[in-house]
């Protein structure tokens, strides 16, 4: 039975397909009423003039985490990890604190000023349930971000994480276990950051690599 | 019947119309991976959303759309996987065409002006007073001055054709399009080499150069798309620009060609192809005329005479000439949509045409191809004779070889501003801003200080429209019906398409085509638009039922099947019935018939070229203005090479004053090695004067303020690169 196992969406990215014509962050700020000057999503540049290598544009959002540092840093349990994979913000419970904004070693979260609250990509969740695919995904030109179950091992997600020519971003000393992957040969790769949790969290030590 | 859309509920769901996917489909027809990932719909609480298929309208290409609707409000605008030509897309100018919709700056009612000029001062008009007001001075102005006396201007609009009819009604030939600010050059080259107008088949090519365009910016569906995918399955992309665009970041090779100097790489292309026998001989003997003047005309374009005025290594240039030869046929010089550059231009575009016919990319795959195209149907009418009229268009013999059907704008401007051969003294406008895209706008404004009367009918209180005497409020894409639309694209994605109205009207904004239609009324014309939208769709479709009915079941008609191997052993629309490397036609006009290379006028000391473009999502000068597209971008900034600007003081963000001959701008400087050291770029789009643009009034500059209104001296297009600045820190 295909249904019997919980689903766990991921998304496999291929920076050297991005045009960053910004089609991604339109429309996740359109879809998700994403306020003025903020951002669910972007697009990381990487020009290179001299030819030496391949000016690369690297899309990206939050990458539902397996380990998630902003969960752990929620004090009233606000974020929370789905059965599907996604982590999702409660807006009732959420008191805007801004711990998980500074706990995410992506910079994916951010402080609604006009809902006082903290909000992320949820990978469009309420596009999911009508089935359909996150804004970013479908609206992008050059299809740059493929969308999936990793699960499903039928799934064109799954596919390419078998083969294997994927890397993931990770952290300097804490590896969260993001659920994005990237096209091998990105060169993209160390702009994560170890995330500053707040003072009166304490992770085991097997959290920090 | 009508070919309206209606609600699609049921669609699309975890579509993967991926570059592959859209290969494949190119060839086996529309393809729809279904790939339900999460089983059946949970809608939310409240009314379940409609959805509705429409075209985008945020710039030219017409990419399919699908609206999806709740309580009344369009909440998202999401690409129609049934489109092959947009590929399943949507960039970021369609997500934000909600913002077109629902923006404060809306016209919202009529309005007449009271104060001068461009001062910005209107009162309301209702809609009967308007057109009364319009039509009494549409049959003043016949009557002094000859209905050629009134000038029409439509956009790159599916209504726009009802504008057109309705001068033809009127009785005016002077009717200009938006394009003579853009790519007549273009067309007028590739028609006069090849007898039409080719597409590009960039998905199944294997070496591209592109000279001077910019796919991964501007972008143009599906070349744009088409462009990665060829790409990332081996194709090589070479990029001249003397700007380090997104598409030369992501080219295989880029240079930074000097300005003005494309021809000479190409016909020094030419000249390696002809000397070490690389084209196609049978494919010349067969299509060409006018090889052995060619073959002798190129002698003296040597990669090594070349490499001195483009600065291109001569070495490179050769290398490229053997390996476009290796990729041929499904290679090509991409013949770009960019506006006219240089005074030239016509004759440059007729250099990379040139190559393409001696790498006998004609009609094959990966070349250049001309797909079939529906053929739609019409309502005729008899326009009636006004004997008084002139003999020919005020802008007639300016150029030496004008699309009559076109026209040029700045002709035209000329033409009015000195009353030469007859006075014209109204002008229409529809949706077209020639303030901002029509190079030296001092000169448009001193245009319009000669008109008595000028109407524009647009969305917004544009820069043309804040000088008109009447401005009369549209609707956007999105609340209206417009006629059926048939488009050319590249591989296997011709179609058609069309539009109804997702919402209704907002304010009292009304559609062009009734605007025509009731100023007809006024005039006694009415003969000319005795019909509706919906009678004129049942005429364009009355011998296609096929298209008719995928309109309302895809929201678009797509042509599949071969596009390239179609025209075999057909003449070509040219005088010799061949491809013409030599077109005896220029001689009889005056023109050279073959392109002659005349170097680029040499940048003064203490000056910089002004190049001007735009990125992914600017549409020159209709989308600067939507609040989400600003967010990406408010203001447009000077790029200047670090070594001038250190000269100049001028450090990154600070502000600076560009000043040429036609006028001047300030706007912050962009220091960077993005562009040449005698080069000095802007986008289009900003240093609006219009206070009805509210989020970009008072940001940046504007490049018609600055740029020289030069013309190709053949189509008469504005050629905008040939404008030398000076840059000083303010």
């Amino acid at each position: 039975m295909k249904q019997s196992r919980p689903k766990k969406y991921g998304i496999v990215i291929d920076g050297s397909k991005c045009i960053d014509c910004k089609a991604c962050m339109i429309a996740c700020k359109v879809e998700n009423n994403v306020p003025e000057g903020m951002w669910r999503n972007w697009i990381r540049p990487l020009q290179n003039m001299s030819g030496k290598y391949k000016s690369e544009f690297q899309p990206g959002q939050c990458m539902q985490c397996d380990d998630p540092s902003c969960v752990a840093a929620c004090p009233v349990g606000a974020t929370y990890k789905q059965a599907d994979g996604l982590v999702v913000i409660d807006p009732k419970k959420c008191i805007g604190c801004g711990n998980c904004v500074s706990a995410c070693p992506y910079g994916a979260r951010y402080r609604n000023p006009e809902k006082k609250i903290a909000d992320k990509c949820d990978f469009c969740q309420h596009r999911l349930k009508r089935g359909e695919e996150p804004a970013c995904v479908i609206t992008c030109p050059t299809k740059s971000r493929i969308f999936g179950d990793l699960n499903d091992p039928t799934s064109e997600v799954s596919r390419l994480v078998s083969e294997g020519k994927l890397v993931r971003i990770i952290a300097p000393h804490i590896n969260t276990r993001p659920n994005i992957y990237y096209r091998e040969g990105t060169r993209l790769l160390d702009w994560a950051v170890t995330p500053t949790l707040p003072g009166n969290i304490h992770m085991p030590a097997e959290f920090w690599e | 019947m009508s070919a309206s859309s209606k609600p699609t509920i049921s669609r699309r769901s975890f579509i993967k119309l991926s570059g592959a996917a859209a290969a494949a489909a190119a060839v086996g027809g529309p393809s729809r991976v279904l790939h339900a990932l999460v089983s059946g719909k949970e809608e939310g609480a409240g009314v379940a959303a409609r959805e509705m298929f429409s075209a985008c309208d945020m710039c030219f290409n017409k990419c399919g759309l699908i609206a999806r609707v709740q309580d009344g409000v369009i909440k998202k605008l999401d690409p129609n996987p049934n489109s092959l030509k947009s590929r399943g897309m949507l960039c970021a100018r369609g997500n934000a065409g909600i913002k077109q919709l629902y923006d404060p700056d809306r016209l919202k009612y009529p309005l007449l002006r009271k104060g001068g000029r461009g001062e910005g001062k209107w009162h309301r008009l209702t809609w009967d007073q308007a057109l009364d007001h319009a039509a009494e001075q549409m049959q003043r102005i016949g009557e002094a001055y000859t209905r050629c006396g009134f000038l029409f201007m439509a956009g790159t609009d599916m209504q726009s054709t009802f504008v057109h009819r309705f001068a033809e009604a009127y009785g005016s030939y002077n009717v200009i399009s938006h394009e003579s600010n853009c790519l007549l050059s273009r067309n007028r080259a590739f028609l006069d080499t090849f007898g039409v107008v080719p597409t590009p088949d960039v998905l199944h090519s294997k070496y591209i150069i592109m000279p001077g365009a910019n796919r991964f910016e501007a972008l143009v569906t599906p070349d744009s798309m088409d462009l990665m995918t060829a790409m990332q399955g081996g194709c090589k992309l070479v990029v001249l620009d003397p700007r380090f665009t997104k598409t030369a970041a992501l080219a295989d090779e880029w240079y930074a060609i000097k300005p003005g100097t494309d021809m000479a790489f190409f016909l020094a292309i030419a000249q390696v192809l002809i000397s070490e026998n690389l084209y196609d001989e049978k494919f010349v003997a067969e299509k060409i005329n006018g090889l052995d003047e060619f073959k002798a005309h190129v002698v003296q374009y040597t990669p090594e005479w070349a490499e001195k005025e483009t600065e291109i290594p001569a070495r490179d240039i050769r290398r490229m000439a053997r390996e476009l030869a290796a990729a041929a046929p499904a290679a090509m010089i991409y013949p770009g949509r960019r506006s006219s550059d240089y005074t030239d231009s016509t004759q440059i575009r007729r250099s990379f045409a040139i190559v393409n016919a001696l790498l006998g990319n004609w009609d094959r795959e990966g070349g250049l191809i001309v797909p079939k195209k529906i053929k739609t149907g019409s309502i005729y009418h008899d326009a009636p004779f006004y004997e008084d009229n002139p003999e020919d268009r005020v802008d007639a013999g300016r150029a030496q070889m004008m699309f009559d059907e076109e026209g040029s704008f700045k002709h035209t401007r000329d033409a009015v501003i000195e009353g030469r051969p007859y006075p014209v003294k109204g002008w229409f406008t529809y949706k077209t801003n020639p303030m901002q895209t029509g190079a030296n706008r001092n000169k448009t404004i001193q245009m319009i200080d000669n008109l008595d009367f000028m109407m524009s009918v647009d969305i917004v209180m544009s820069d043309t429209a804040w000088m008109a005497d009447l401005v009369l409020p549209a609707p956007s894409y999105l609340e209206r019906k417009d006629p059926i639309s048939a488009f050319l694209a590249s591989s296997s994605c011709s179609g058609v398409i069309t539009r109804d109205p997702i919402v209704p009207a907002m304010f009292e904004s009304k559609p062009v085509f009734w605007v025509v239609k009731e100023l007809a009324k006024r005039l006694d014309l009415t003969e000319s638009f005795n019909f509706t939208i919906d009678d004129f769709r049942k005429a364009q479709l009355e011998k296609l039922p096929e298209v008719a009915s995928a309109l309302k079941n895809e929201g678009v008609y797509n042509i599949t099947g071969p596009s390239y191997g179609i025209h075999e052993g057909k003449p070509f629309k040219t005088k010799s019935k061949k491809i013409e490397i030599y077109n005896s036609r220029y001689v009889e006009n005056g023109v050279d018939p073959m392109p002659v290379y005349h170097p680029p006028q040499p940048v003064p000391r203490d000056h910089f070229r002004m190049v001007v473009g735009r990125n992914a999502f600017i549409t020159q000068s209709a989308s600067t203005n939507n609040s989400l597209l600003w967010e990406l971008q408010n203001e447009n900034s000077l790029w200047i090479h670090p070594k001038p600007a250190s000269t100049l003081g001028i450090n990154h963000g600070d502000r600076v004053e560009v000043v040429s001959p036609a006028g001047r701008g300030s706007l912050k400087a962009r220091v960077t090695e993005e562009t040449r050291p005698d080069t000095v770029y802007m986008d289009t789009g900003f240093g609006v004067i219009s206070k009805g643009l509210s989020n970009i009034f008072g940001k940046g500059a504007c490049i018609a303020e600055i740029l020289e209104d030069h013309a190709d001296s053949v189509s008469g297009n504005m050629a905008m690169h040939e404008t030398f600045v000076r840059v000083q820190r303010i």
